[in-house]
């Protein structure tokens, strides 16, 4: 009954079956490796979409900073922006925390003003933002909003993996941020500036460009009392190819060229002494030496 | 003999199956558990401020560090000129990182473990360390930087078929000064130092890490061990602080001195008797 022939079928039969069952529990795995966008590697942020904007980087990266941002500001926070870049021309910060290493909150710790890491887990991806902010910590285990969350620069976000384009693996993380924040924060170092009240809300949409995948694009939408219509820019990363990058260390106190005494911010000079940052600035008190 | 090679052909796929299942299994669990918010174990009582390398002995001399002769002095001016006012040899004073090892005494802290890296993200004046695990060579050219360059290998200590201890070595070139401590106990100037360190869970209580240092330092007689042990937070969502140094610093380096800024953000005198800041640039 059993001849050379059949024992070769079955033998095949059982090796295709083993090869199928293997075949499909590597498929899984592999599934389940490959659900999320390959993020790894060290993005640049880039700040200027095209070249020759001028002044410092600011949220909309293909305008000019400040005024030229043309941000949709209601008229009293178009006030403070005029009474900043006046207090700027005059040698003075405005109200622009940046310089005094204070920390700069969202929406600027996402320009990518240092060189960035992204670690995607299941429960929460981090953003390694390696400047005076370290971390952004967004999660995507499901939870909901604390009922009490402690004020923050970068605020606390929540997301969630999108299979947008219904490939069978998620291509877009989507970020909700929320405050309370901490204060005040700024668009850019010309005072471009965020509500007072500090409950800004942030959407982001993060997903790797379909024609280039070492290209990353962050759109933005900011929901601010300081606008008068949500603004929304989309800000690029793009990864550099080397796969094992230098990182930098970001030391803000090292180099660091202001303090504040009193009401008032001086410069140090070259030798460390004070000196003045706007014309006919007072020296600072020293009533305590007396 | 068809059922008895039928048989022998679907054991045979039983047994791979088994063996590719397993294999997805146990990669998922290869690396041990740090998950979590991990907070310095502390010996209670001991006197001083909380960041100390030995955390089961007071900071400062009764670190009892093997310094040599010329470190012990330089720890010993560095506690005179804090008694005075100064800063001593603590930079962390004025904002700049701690570094290596202190950056292992501070806050509070996240590890991430990647098969390429292990992560441990820290608050404060320091920020990452980021252990490459990915079998690379020492590079030729390393940046100075305060925590150092870390390479790791994890290893499976107990056999029992995952991974249980993470083997780092930390080498320069660092910047600096660095410190131990805020009563500036010293590393050696030449940054040259080099740690290597063991991470592993206790056996008894999954939620204490060890982190086992052993510095090896110009400014040391011998290589310095000390088990520093972490407590896992068990609330799995725990807050994390965001935390700015600048914020609540009252001192300000002008010229070569050191001032106190006061409750209402003036300038005083950090020692006795201290002359006011030079203001020429201000005729």
């Amino acid at each position: 009954m059993l001849d050379g022939r059949s024992i070769g079928v079955a033998v095949l039969k059982g090796a295709l079956l083993i090869a199928t069952l293997a075949a499909t529990v590597g498929v899984a795995a592999a599934g389940e490796e490959a659900k999320y966008p390959d993020l790894r590697g060290q993005w640049i942020g880039i700040l200027r979409s095209s070249a020759g904007i001028p002044g410092q980087a600011s949220f909309d990266p293909g305008k000019p900073w400040g005024k030229g941002q043309q941000a949709p500001l209601t008229p009293e926070y178009q006030a403070i922006l005029e009474a900043n870049l006046k207090s700027q021309a005059e040698g003075g910060l405005g109200d622009w925390r940046g310089a005094a290493c204070l920390g700069f909150g969202m929406p600027l710790i996402a320009y990518g003003f240092q060189p960035m890491e992204i670690i995607v887990t299941p429960e929460t991806t981090y953003v390694l933002v390696n400047w005076v902010e370290h971390t952004r910590r967004i999660y995507t285990d499901g939870r909901d909003w604390p009922a009490e969350i402690e004020p923050t620069l970068t605020g606390y976000s929540i997301g969630r993996w999108i299979d947008a384009s219904q490939a069978g693996r998620y291509d877009m993380l989507e970020v909700e941020t929320r405050g309370p924040f901490k204060g005040p924060r700024h668009y850019d170092a010309a005072g471009l500036p965020l509500h007072h009240d500090n409950e800004s809300v942030f959407k982001e949409r993060f997903y790797l460009d379909k024609a280039e995948k070492n290209l990353l694009h962050d759109e933005i939408t900011v929901i601010d009392h300081a606008l008068t219509r949500p603004w929304t820019v989309t800000r690029d990363f793009r990864r550099n190819p080397n796969p094992r990058p230098n990182w930098g260390e970001f030391v803000c106190a090292e180099g660091n060229a202001y303090v504040t005494i009193g009401k008032e911010t001086y410069f140090f000079s070259a030798d460390g002494l004070l000196m003045p940052m706007k014309k006919g600035q007072t020296p600072p008190d020293l009533h305590y030496f007396k | 003999m068809f059922y008895r090679n039928s048989t022998c052909v679907f054991a045979l796929a039983a047994a791979l199956l088994v063996t590719v299942g397993s294999a997805q299994a146990a990669d998922d669990a290869r690396y041990p558990n740090l998950k979590g918010q991990w907070s310095v174990i502390l010996t209670p009582g001991l006197g001083g401020q909380r960041v100390k390398f030995d955390p089961t002995k007071p900071w400062g001399r009764r670190q009892e560090a093997p310094l040599t002769a010329e470190y012990q002095k330089i720890h010993e001016d560095s506690m005179a000129d804090q008694a005075k006012g100064g800063l001593g040899n603590y930079p962390t004073a004025t904002c700049h990182p701690g570094g290596m090892p202190r950056m292992m005494s501070t806050g509070e802290y996240e590890y991430i473990v990647e098969p390429e890296t292990t992560y441990i993200l820290i608050g404060g004046e320091d920020h990452y360390r980021r252990i490459f695990t990915d079998g690379r060579p020492w590079p030729t050219d390393i940046e100075p930087t305060y925590a150092g360059y870390a390479i790791g290998k994890w290893l499976d200590e107990a056999g029992s078929g995952r991974f249980d201890v993470l083997e780092v070595e930390t080498r320069g070139p660092f910047m600096g000064p660095r410190a131990y401590d805020a009563t500036g106990l010293p590393l050696h100037f030449d940054n040259q130092s080099i740690f290597k360190e063991r991470f592993y869970l206790d056996k008894t209580d999954p939620n204490i890490l060890h982190d086992m240092i052993t510095v090896i330092d110009h400014a040391l007689t011998r290589p310095w061990t000390v088990d520093k042990t972490y407590r896992r937070n068990l609330n799995p969502r725990p807050k994390w602080r965001e935390f700015y140094c600048i914020e609540g610093s009252v001192n300000v380096v002008i010229g070569k001195e050191n001032y106190f800024l006061s409750a209402d953000g003036l300038l005083m005198p950090a020692k006795q008797h201290q002359a006011p800041p030079d203001l020429r640039y201000f005729k």
